[in-house]
Protein backbone atom coordinates (compact mmCIF):
# COMPACT_ATOMS: atom_id res chain seq x y z
CA UNK A 1 0.00 0.00 0.00
CA UNK A 2 1.47 3.49 -1.04
CA UNK A 3 1.63 6.10 1.77
CA UNK A 4 -0.74 8.68 2.66
CA UNK A 5 -0.29 12.06 1.73
CA UNK A 6 -0.17 14.89 4.63
CA UNK A 7 -1.06 18.38 5.02
CA UNK A 8 1.30 20.50 5.93
CA UNK A 9 -1.32 21.03 9.06
CA UNK A 10 -0.88 17.35 9.88
CA UNK A 11 1.10 18.05 13.07
CA UNK A 12 -1.36 20.77 14.28
CA UNK A 13 -4.15 18.47 13.60
CA UNK A 14 -2.75 16.14 15.73
CA UNK A 15 -1.50 18.54 18.91
CA UNK A 16 -5.35 19.65 18.60
CA UNK A 17 -6.57 15.62 19.30
CA UNK A 18 -7.86 15.39 15.90
CA UNK A 19 -8.98 11.88 14.73
CA UNK A 20 -7.37 10.91 11.36
CA UNK A 21 -8.54 9.09 8.79
CA UNK A 22 -7.40 8.39 4.87
CA UNK A 23 -9.17 10.37 2.81
CA UNK A 24 -8.72 10.36 -0.75
CA UNK A 25 -4.45 9.26 -0.50
CA UNK A 26 -4.57 11.53 2.45
CA UNK A 27 -4.46 11.24 6.22
CA UNK A 28 -6.94 14.03 6.86
CA UNK A 29 -8.91 15.11 9.93
CA UNK A 30 -12.61 13.60 10.60
CA UNK A 31 -13.26 15.40 13.23
CA UNK A 32 -11.65 17.05 16.16
CA UNK A 33 -13.78 16.75 19.17
CA UNK A 34 -17.61 16.33 18.43
CA UNK A 35 -19.11 16.43 14.70
CA UNK A 36 -22.13 18.49 16.20
CA UNK A 37 -20.23 21.11 17.52
CA UNK A 38 -18.30 21.51 14.36
CA UNK A 39 -21.46 21.87 12.45
CA UNK A 40 -22.71 24.22 14.92
CA UNK A 41 -19.73 26.23 14.87
CA UNK A 42 -19.92 27.10 11.33
CA UNK A 43 -23.67 27.25 11.13
CA UNK A 44 -23.83 29.82 13.88
CA UNK A 45 -20.44 31.31 14.62
CA UNK A 46 -16.96 30.27 12.47
CA UNK A 47 -15.21 26.85 12.02
CA UNK A 48 -12.15 26.59 9.56
CA UNK A 49 -11.18 23.39 7.76
CA UNK A 50 -8.35 22.04 6.33
CA UNK A 51 -8.59 21.17 2.48
CA UNK A 52 -4.97 21.68 1.58
CA UNK A 53 -5.66 18.01 0.14
CA UNK A 54 -7.75 19.35 -2.91
CA UNK A 55 -6.02 20.56 -6.42
CA UNK A 56 -5.46 23.74 -7.77
CA UNK A 57 -4.37 24.16 -11.84
CA UNK A 58 -3.58 27.40 -13.33
CA UNK A 59 -4.40 28.46 -16.91
CA UNK A 60 -2.07 31.25 -18.25
CA UNK A 61 -2.23 33.33 -21.13
CA UNK A 62 -4.32 34.72 -24.21
CA UNK A 63 -6.84 31.86 -24.65
CA UNK A 64 -7.11 30.90 -20.85
CA UNK A 65 -10.65 31.63 -20.49
CA UNK A 66 -10.89 29.93 -24.21
CA UNK A 67 -9.96 26.87 -22.96
CA UNK A 68 -11.64 26.29 -20.02
CA UNK A 69 -14.80 27.12 -21.40
CA UNK A 70 -14.12 24.63 -23.70
CA UNK A 71 -13.79 21.91 -21.08
CA UNK A 72 -16.11 22.68 -18.50
CA UNK A 73 -20.51 22.13 -19.51
CA UNK A 74 -20.60 26.12 -17.38
CA UNK A 75 -20.01 29.23 -18.55
CA UNK A 76 -17.03 30.44 -18.06
CA UNK A 77 -16.10 33.18 -21.08
CA UNK A 78 -18.72 35.60 -20.55
CA UNK A 79 -18.37 35.11 -16.65
CA UNK A 80 -17.65 38.54 -14.98
CA UNK A 81 -13.86 39.12 -13.84
CA UNK A 82 -13.32 38.19 -10.46
CA UNK A 83 -16.38 35.28 -10.59
CA UNK A 84 -15.94 32.08 -9.59
CA UNK A 85 -18.02 29.25 -11.12
CA UNK A 86 -18.92 25.64 -10.47
CA UNK A 87 -19.12 23.27 -13.36
CA UNK A 88 -18.60 19.63 -14.02
CA UNK A 89 -15.97 18.69 -16.30
CA UNK A 90 -17.65 16.14 -18.83
CA UNK A 91 -16.17 13.40 -21.63
CA UNK A 92 -17.48 13.59 -24.81
CA UNK A 93 -19.87 11.28 -23.84
CA UNK A 94 -21.30 13.53 -21.13
CA UNK A 95 -19.77 11.22 -17.84
CA UNK A 96 -18.84 13.19 -15.19
CA UNK A 97 -14.65 13.69 -15.17
CA UNK A 98 -15.23 16.05 -11.74
CA UNK A 99 -16.99 18.73 -10.35
CA UNK A 100 -14.62 21.87 -9.92
CA UNK A 101 -14.58 25.73 -9.50
CA UNK A 102 -13.14 27.84 -11.89
CA UNK A 103 -11.89 31.06 -10.36
CA UNK A 104 -11.45 34.12 -12.88
CA UNK A 105 -8.31 35.96 -11.11
CA UNK A 106 -7.17 38.74 -13.80
CA UNK A 107 -7.57 38.35 -17.58
CA UNK A 108 -5.73 35.69 -18.91
CA UNK A 109 -5.29 33.83 -15.35
CA UNK A 110 -7.56 31.49 -14.37
CA UNK A 111 -7.12 29.06 -10.87
CA UNK A 112 -9.53 25.85 -11.27
CA UNK A 113 -9.63 23.74 -8.07
CA UNK A 114 -10.54 20.38 -7.96
CA UNK A 115 -11.07 17.50 -6.10
CA UNK A 116 -8.02 15.48 -4.07
CA UNK A 117 -9.26 12.25 -5.54
CA UNK A 118 -9.45 13.67 -9.35
CA UNK A 119 -5.94 15.36 -9.19
CA UNK A 120 -4.01 13.00 -12.10
CA UNK A 121 -7.42 11.96 -13.70
CA UNK A 122 -8.54 15.63 -14.67
CA UNK A 123 -5.02 17.21 -15.27
CA UNK A 124 -4.37 14.39 -17.88
CA UNK A 125 -7.54 15.10 -19.57
CA UNK A 126 -6.89 18.47 -19.58
CA UNK A 127 -3.93 18.45 -20.98
CA UNK A 128 -5.09 15.89 -23.87
CA UNK A 129 -7.51 18.80 -24.72
CA UNK A 130 -4.91 21.14 -24.61
CA UNK A 131 -2.93 21.26 -28.04
CA UNK A 132 -3.70 23.92 -30.05
CA UNK A 133 -4.81 26.73 -27.16
CA UNK A 134 -2.77 29.79 -26.41
CA UNK A 135 -2.27 29.20 -23.16
CA UNK A 136 -0.15 27.41 -20.38
CA UNK A 137 -1.43 24.65 -17.80
CA UNK A 138 0.23 24.11 -14.63
CA UNK A 139 -0.42 21.96 -11.46
CA UNK A 140 0.40 23.51 -8.39
CA UNK A 141 -1.48 21.50 -6.09
CA UNK A 142 1.63 20.59 -3.84
CA UNK A 143 2.56 24.72 -4.49
CA UNK A 144 -0.65 25.60 -2.80
CA UNK A 145 -2.41 25.09 1.00
CA UNK A 146 -5.73 25.28 1.34
CA UNK A 147 -8.29 26.70 3.92
CA UNK A 148 -12.18 26.77 4.20
CA UNK A 149 -13.12 29.23 6.73
CA UNK A 150 -16.80 29.20 7.37
CA UNK A 151 -19.59 30.78 9.05
CA UNK A 152 -21.18 34.38 9.84
CA UNK A 153 -18.14 35.67 11.36
CA UNK A 154 -16.11 34.73 8.28
CA UNK A 155 -15.76 38.43 6.62
CA UNK A 156 -15.37 40.13 9.96
CA UNK A 157 -12.66 37.49 11.23
CA UNK A 158 -10.68 37.35 8.17
CA UNK A 159 -10.86 41.09 7.54
CA UNK A 160 -8.99 41.28 10.74
CA UNK A 161 -5.87 39.58 9.88
CA UNK A 162 -6.06 40.42 5.81
CA UNK A 163 -7.24 44.01 6.03
CA UNK A 164 -7.11 44.56 1.95
CA UNK A 165 -10.15 42.37 1.71
CA UNK A 166 -12.61 43.42 0.37
CA UNK A 167 -16.47 42.99 1.36
CA UNK A 168 -16.44 40.07 -1.65
CA UNK A 169 -19.82 39.16 -3.17
CA UNK A 170 -20.78 35.38 -3.55
CA UNK A 171 -18.90 33.07 -5.79
CA UNK A 172 -16.21 36.30 -6.23
CA UNK A 173 -12.22 36.16 -5.52
CA UNK A 174 -9.49 38.33 -4.73
CA UNK A 175 -5.88 37.77 -5.46
CA UNK A 176 -3.93 39.69 -2.64
CA UNK A 177 -0.02 39.83 -2.40
CA UNK A 178 1.17 38.63 1.02
CA UNK A 179 4.96 40.38 -0.03
CA UNK A 180 6.19 37.93 -2.42
CA UNK A 181 3.92 35.12 -1.76
CA UNK A 182 0.89 34.43 -3.12
CA UNK A 183 -2.47 34.77 -1.48
CA UNK A 184 -5.99 33.95 -3.12
CA UNK A 185 -9.58 34.59 -1.28
CA UNK A 186 -12.89 33.57 -2.55
CA UNK A 187 -16.35 34.14 -0.99
CA UNK A 188 -16.84 29.98 -1.87
CA UNK A 189 -17.31 26.97 0.66
CA UNK A 190 -19.33 23.57 0.37
CA UNK A 191 -21.38 24.59 3.76
CA UNK A 192 -24.24 26.27 2.68
CA UNK A 193 -22.44 29.28 4.90
CA UNK A 194 -20.38 32.49 4.21
CA UNK A 195 -16.90 32.27 4.16
CA UNK A 196 -14.24 32.15 2.51
CA UNK A 197 -11.39 29.78 0.99
CA UNK A 198 -7.98 30.91 1.30
CA UNK A 199 -5.44 29.80 -1.13
CA UNK A 200 -1.67 30.63 -0.32
CA UNK A 201 1.46 28.94 0.19
CA UNK A 202 2.09 26.45 3.06
CA UNK A 203 3.99 28.43 4.96
CA UNK A 204 0.66 31.70 4.78
CA UNK A 205 -1.77 28.93 5.45
CA UNK A 206 0.35 27.58 8.84
CA UNK A 207 0.97 31.37 9.63
CA UNK A 208 -3.36 31.87 9.25
CA UNK A 209 -4.55 28.52 10.72
CA UNK A 210 -2.53 29.44 13.94
CA UNK A 211 -3.94 33.10 13.86
CA UNK A 212 -7.22 31.14 13.75
CA UNK A 213 -6.87 28.92 16.33
CA UNK A 214 -5.93 32.04 18.67
CA UNK A 215 -8.72 33.65 17.86
CA UNK A 216 -10.83 30.80 19.01
CA UNK A 217 -12.17 29.79 15.31
CA UNK A 218 -13.41 26.07 15.77
CA UNK A 219 -11.03 23.93 13.67
CA UNK A 220 -13.57 21.20 12.36
CA UNK A 221 -13.30 17.82 10.17
CA UNK A 222 -14.63 16.27 7.24
CA UNK A 223 -17.52 14.72 9.18
CA UNK A 224 -18.99 18.15 9.97
CA UNK A 225 -17.35 18.98 6.42
CA UNK A 226 -20.14 16.26 5.08
CA UNK A 227 -22.89 17.08 7.02
CA UNK A 228 -22.80 20.21 6.35
CA UNK A 229 -22.74 19.72 2.60
CA UNK A 230 -25.29 17.51 2.83
CA UNK A 231 -27.37 19.73 4.75
CA UNK A 232 -27.87 21.87 2.09
CA UNK A 233 -28.14 19.14 -1.47
CA UNK A 234 -24.67 19.90 -2.55
CA UNK A 235 -23.14 17.20 -4.72
CA UNK A 236 -20.23 15.02 -3.79
CA UNK A 237 -17.81 13.42 -6.27
CA UNK A 238 -17.67 9.68 -5.77
CA UNK A 239 -21.35 9.97 -4.47
CA UNK A 240 -23.80 12.11 -6.40
CA UNK A 241 -21.26 12.16 -9.16
CA UNK A 242 -19.18 9.73 -11.23
CA UNK A 243 -17.43 8.48 -14.38
CA UNK A 244 -20.51 6.89 -15.33
CA UNK A 245 -23.10 9.85 -14.65
CA UNK A 246 -23.89 12.74 -16.40
CA UNK A 247 -24.40 16.18 -14.80
CA UNK A 248 -28.41 15.82 -15.17
CA UNK A 249 -27.96 12.48 -13.22
CA UNK A 250 -27.01 14.78 -10.17
CA UNK A 251 -29.39 17.48 -10.72
CA UNK A 252 -26.70 19.70 -12.33
CA UNK A 253 -28.67 20.32 -15.20
CA UNK A 254 -28.66 24.19 -14.67
CA UNK A 255 -24.81 24.28 -14.57
CA UNK A 256 -24.89 22.66 -18.43
CA UNK A 257 -25.13 25.70 -20.74
CA UNK A 258 -26.06 24.51 -24.53
CA UNK A 259 -26.39 27.65 -25.41
CA UNK A 260 -22.43 28.04 -25.65
CA UNK A 261 -20.87 27.90 -29.16
CA UNK A 262 -19.49 24.47 -28.37
CA UNK A 263 -18.01 22.37 -25.18
CA UNK A 264 -16.08 18.80 -24.80
CA UNK A 265 -19.74 17.02 -24.06
CA UNK A 266 -22.13 19.10 -25.73
CA UNK A 267 -23.37 16.98 -28.57
CA UNK A 268 -24.28 14.19 -25.70
CA UNK A 269 -25.84 16.81 -23.21
CA UNK A 270 -28.04 18.82 -25.74
CA UNK A 271 -30.50 15.83 -25.77
CA UNK A 272 -30.77 16.33 -21.80
CA UNK A 273 -31.18 12.72 -21.61
CA UNK A 274 -30.16 10.96 -18.28
CA UNK A 275 -31.05 7.76 -16.57
CA UNK A 276 -31.61 8.61 -13.05
CA UNK A 277 -33.33 11.62 -10.81
CA UNK A 278 -31.65 12.73 -8.05
CA UNK A 279 -33.89 13.24 -4.95
CA UNK A 280 -34.32 14.74 -1.75
CA UNK A 281 -35.09 12.49 1.32
CA UNK A 282 -36.21 13.14 5.00
CA UNK A 283 -37.12 10.53 7.35
CA UNK A 284 -38.85 11.20 10.55
CA UNK A 285 -37.03 8.07 12.12
CA UNK A 286 -34.07 5.95 10.85
CA UNK A 287 -30.76 7.12 9.21
CA UNK A 288 -30.49 6.58 5.58
CA UNK A 289 -26.73 5.74 4.59
CA UNK A 290 -25.00 5.16 0.88
CA UNK A 291 -25.90 2.13 -0.32
CA UNK A 292 -29.26 1.64 1.24
CA UNK A 293 -32.09 0.83 -1.20
CA UNK A 294 -34.90 3.23 -1.68
CA UNK A 295 -38.81 1.77 -2.37
CA UNK A 296 -41.59 2.89 -3.57
CA UNK A 297 -45.33 2.31 -2.18
CA UNK A 298 -45.43 -0.85 -3.57
CA UNK A 299 -42.10 -1.89 -1.37
CA UNK A 300 -40.15 -2.35 -4.85
CA UNK A 301 -36.56 -1.10 -5.16
CA UNK A 302 -36.23 2.18 -7.58
CA UNK A 303 -32.96 3.31 -6.42
CA UNK A 304 -30.45 3.91 -4.04
CA UNK A 305 -29.03 6.48 -1.22
CA UNK A 306 -26.06 8.06 -2.42
CA UNK A 307 -25.03 10.34 0.69
CA UNK A 308 -27.30 10.47 4.23
CA UNK A 309 -26.21 11.09 7.56
CA UNK A 310 -28.44 12.33 10.54
CA UNK A 311 -28.83 16.20 10.19
CA UNK A 312 -27.55 18.57 13.08
CA UNK A 313 -30.11 21.12 12.40
CA UNK A 314 -33.27 19.41 12.00
CA UNK A 315 -32.26 16.12 14.42
CA UNK A 316 -33.76 13.92 11.37
CA UNK A 317 -32.27 11.32 8.47
CA UNK A 318 -31.62 13.04 5.61
CA UNK A 319 -30.19 11.71 2.42
CA UNK A 320 -29.67 12.40 -1.26
CA UNK A 321 -30.96 9.57 -3.40
CA UNK A 322 -30.55 8.45 -6.98
CA UNK A 323 -33.86 6.93 -8.73
CA UNK A 324 -34.06 5.34 -11.68
CA UNK A 325 -35.50 7.69 -14.24
CA UNK A 326 -38.80 5.58 -15.17
CA UNK A 327 -39.47 3.87 -11.84
CA UNK A 328 -39.57 7.49 -10.23
CA UNK A 329 -43.47 7.09 -8.78
CA UNK A 330 -46.34 9.49 -9.61
CA UNK A 331 -46.74 9.04 -5.93
CA UNK A 332 -44.04 10.61 -4.78
CA UNK A 333 -43.95 8.04 -1.85
CA UNK A 334 -40.81 6.52 -0.89
CA UNK A 335 -39.35 4.43 1.98
CA UNK A 336 -35.96 2.98 2.64
CA UNK A 337 -35.05 -0.37 3.44
CA UNK A 338 -32.36 0.60 6.19
CA UNK A 339 -31.36 -2.92 7.75
CA UNK A 340 -34.69 -4.63 6.57
CA UNK A 341 -37.09 -2.35 7.81
CA UNK A 342 -38.72 -0.15 5.49
CA UNK A 343 -38.84 3.79 6.81
CA UNK A 344 -41.22 6.12 5.45
CA UNK A 345 -39.42 9.18 3.64
CA UNK A 346 -40.65 11.95 2.50
CA UNK A 347 -39.67 14.09 -0.84
CA UNK A 348 -38.49 17.82 -0.46
CA UNK A 349 -38.17 20.10 -3.36
CA UNK A 350 -36.23 22.36 -1.50
CA UNK A 351 -32.85 21.49 0.01
CA UNK A 352 -33.28 20.50 3.84
CA UNK A 353 -31.79 23.95 5.24
CA UNK A 354 -31.00 27.17 3.69
CA UNK A 355 -27.43 28.10 4.31
CA UNK A 356 -26.64 31.38 5.37
CA UNK A 357 -24.92 32.66 2.40
CA UNK A 358 -24.97 35.98 0.92
CA UNK B 1 -8.26 10.90 28.00
CA UNK B 2 -8.18 7.48 30.00
CA UNK B 3 -11.60 5.24 29.47
CA UNK B 4 -13.64 4.99 32.35
CA UNK B 5 -13.61 0.52 33.27
CA UNK B 6 -15.46 -0.30 36.42
CA UNK B 7 -14.47 -2.90 37.94
CA UNK B 8 -17.62 -4.72 39.10
CA UNK B 9 -18.84 -5.34 35.53
CA UNK B 10 -17.77 -7.26 32.41
CA UNK B 11 -16.83 -6.85 28.49
CA UNK B 12 -16.93 -7.98 25.17
CA UNK B 13 -13.92 -7.26 23.16
CA UNK B 14 -16.67 -5.43 21.20
CA UNK B 15 -16.79 -3.16 23.92
CA UNK B 16 -20.40 -3.97 25.13
CA UNK B 17 -20.15 -4.29 29.35
CA UNK B 18 -22.13 -6.82 30.84
CA UNK B 19 -23.79 -6.40 34.32
CA UNK B 20 -24.16 -10.36 35.58
CA UNK B 21 -26.87 -10.18 38.63
CA UNK B 22 -28.41 -13.87 39.45
CA UNK B 23 -29.32 -14.95 36.02
CA UNK B 24 -30.24 -11.77 34.23
CA UNK B 25 -27.30 -9.75 32.46
CA UNK B 26 -27.74 -6.07 31.74
CA UNK B 27 -25.92 -4.71 28.62
CA UNK B 28 -24.52 -1.82 27.41
CA UNK B 29 -21.64 0.10 25.41
CA UNK B 30 -18.44 1.24 27.20
CA UNK B 31 -17.27 4.20 27.67
CA UNK B 32 -14.19 3.71 24.95
CA UNK B 33 -17.23 2.67 22.77
CA UNK B 34 -19.00 6.18 23.13
CA UNK B 35 -16.17 8.27 22.69
CA UNK B 36 -14.80 6.25 19.59
CA UNK B 37 -18.37 6.62 18.29
CA UNK B 38 -18.51 10.34 19.04
CA UNK B 39 -22.34 11.86 19.49
CA UNK B 40 -24.53 9.31 19.52
CA UNK B 41 -28.03 9.72 17.60
CA UNK B 42 -29.75 6.60 17.16
CA UNK B 43 -30.57 3.43 19.14
CA UNK B 44 -31.57 0.21 17.88
CA UNK B 45 -32.24 -2.92 20.51
CA UNK B 46 -34.52 -5.89 19.99
CA UNK B 47 -38.04 -5.93 22.11
CA UNK B 48 -38.73 -7.73 25.10
CA UNK B 49 -39.31 -11.69 23.71
CA UNK B 50 -36.25 -11.80 21.61
CA UNK B 51 -33.86 -14.32 21.71
CA UNK B 52 -30.26 -13.53 21.59
CA UNK B 53 -27.05 -15.52 21.01
CA UNK B 54 -23.71 -15.11 21.96
CA UNK B 55 -21.63 -13.09 19.70
CA UNK B 56 -24.32 -12.30 17.29
CA UNK B 57 -25.36 -9.17 16.38
CA UNK B 58 -28.45 -7.73 18.42
CA UNK B 59 -28.69 -4.27 17.32
CA UNK B 60 -27.14 -1.15 16.29
CA UNK B 61 -25.86 2.16 17.69
CA UNK B 62 -25.27 5.33 15.30
CA UNK B 63 -23.04 8.39 15.51
CA UNK B 64 -23.96 11.08 12.89
CA UNK B 65 -21.43 9.64 10.25
CA UNK B 66 -21.19 6.18 11.55
CA UNK B 67 -23.42 2.87 12.14
CA UNK B 68 -22.36 0.21 14.49
CA UNK B 69 -23.68 -3.33 15.39
CA UNK B 70 -23.73 -4.34 18.85
CA UNK B 71 -23.16 -7.97 20.15
CA UNK B 72 -24.22 -10.23 22.32
CA UNK B 73 -22.57 -10.73 25.38
CA UNK B 74 -24.81 -13.81 26.27
CA UNK B 75 -27.62 -16.01 25.09
CA UNK B 76 -30.60 -15.43 26.42
CA UNK B 77 -34.18 -13.82 26.25
CA UNK B 78 -34.23 -10.37 26.30
CA UNK B 79 -36.46 -9.16 29.58
CA UNK B 80 -36.08 -5.48 29.46
CA UNK B 81 -35.04 -2.83 26.67
CA UNK B 82 -34.25 1.13 27.94
CA UNK B 83 -36.75 3.17 25.86
CA UNK B 84 -35.65 6.06 27.83
CA UNK B 85 -32.22 5.62 25.76
CA UNK B 86 -34.23 5.04 22.79
CA UNK B 87 -35.65 8.01 22.90
CA UNK B 88 -32.62 10.30 24.18
CA UNK B 89 -29.30 8.48 22.96
CA UNK B 90 -27.07 10.86 23.70
CA UNK B 91 -27.17 9.75 27.17
CA UNK B 92 -24.33 7.25 26.25
CA UNK B 93 -22.40 9.88 25.52
CA UNK B 94 -22.92 11.44 29.07
CA UNK B 95 -22.94 8.48 31.13
CA UNK B 96 -22.05 5.47 29.10
CA UNK B 97 -22.41 2.64 32.26
CA UNK B 98 -25.23 4.32 33.62
CA UNK B 99 -27.06 3.69 30.30
CA UNK B 100 -28.03 0.16 30.06
CA UNK B 101 -29.52 -0.94 26.25
CA UNK B 102 -31.38 -4.25 27.49
CA UNK B 103 -31.60 -7.18 30.11
CA UNK B 104 -31.21 -10.58 29.21
CA UNK B 105 -32.01 -13.71 31.48
CA UNK B 106 -28.99 -15.94 30.19
CA UNK B 107 -29.89 -19.36 28.97
CA UNK B 108 -25.96 -20.56 30.30
CA UNK B 109 -24.33 -19.21 33.04
CA UNK B 110 -21.06 -20.96 32.11
CA UNK B 111 -21.07 -18.21 28.85
CA UNK B 112 -19.98 -15.70 31.39
CA UNK B 113 -16.54 -17.00 31.52
CA UNK B 114 -15.91 -16.07 27.62
CA UNK B 115 -16.61 -12.28 28.97
CA UNK B 116 -13.52 -9.97 30.06
CA UNK B 117 -12.51 -8.94 33.71
CA UNK B 118 -12.22 -4.86 33.75
CA UNK B 119 -8.29 -5.82 33.83
CA UNK B 120 -8.39 -7.86 30.85
CA UNK B 121 -10.23 -5.11 28.98
CA UNK B 122 -8.32 -2.70 30.07
CA UNK B 123 -5.29 -4.62 28.13
CA UNK B 124 -7.16 -5.08 25.32
CA UNK B 125 -8.24 -1.19 24.94
CA UNK B 126 -4.85 -0.25 25.16
CA UNK B 127 -3.53 -3.10 23.08
CA UNK B 128 -5.81 -2.14 20.10
CA UNK B 129 -4.98 1.44 19.95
Amino acid sequence: MSELFRTHLYEEHVKLGAKIVPFAGWDMPVQYTSVKDEVLAVRTKLGVFDVSHMGEFFVEGKEAEKFVDHLVTNDIATAPMGKAIYSPLCREDGTVIDDLIVYKLAPGRIMICVNASNIEKDFSWMKSKHLGFDCSLTNLSSVFSLLALQGPEAFNTLKMLIPTLPDLEYYSVFESANGSQPLIMARTGYTGEDGFEIFGTHQTIKELWKKFMELGVTPCGLAARDVLRLEVCYPLYGHELNDQLNPYDAGLGWTVKTSKINFIGKNELANKSHKYKLVKLILDKGIPREGYPVLNSQNEKVGEVTSGTMSVALNKGICLARIEIDKVPKDEVFSIDIRNKFYPAQLLKKPFITGGHK
Amino acid sequence: MATQIPANLQYTKEHEWALVEGDTVTVGITDFAQSALGDIVFVEVPDVGSDLKIGATFGVVESIKSVSDLYSPISGEVVAKNTDIEGSPEKINQDAYGSWLIKVKMNNSAETQNLLSAEQYQEFCNSSH
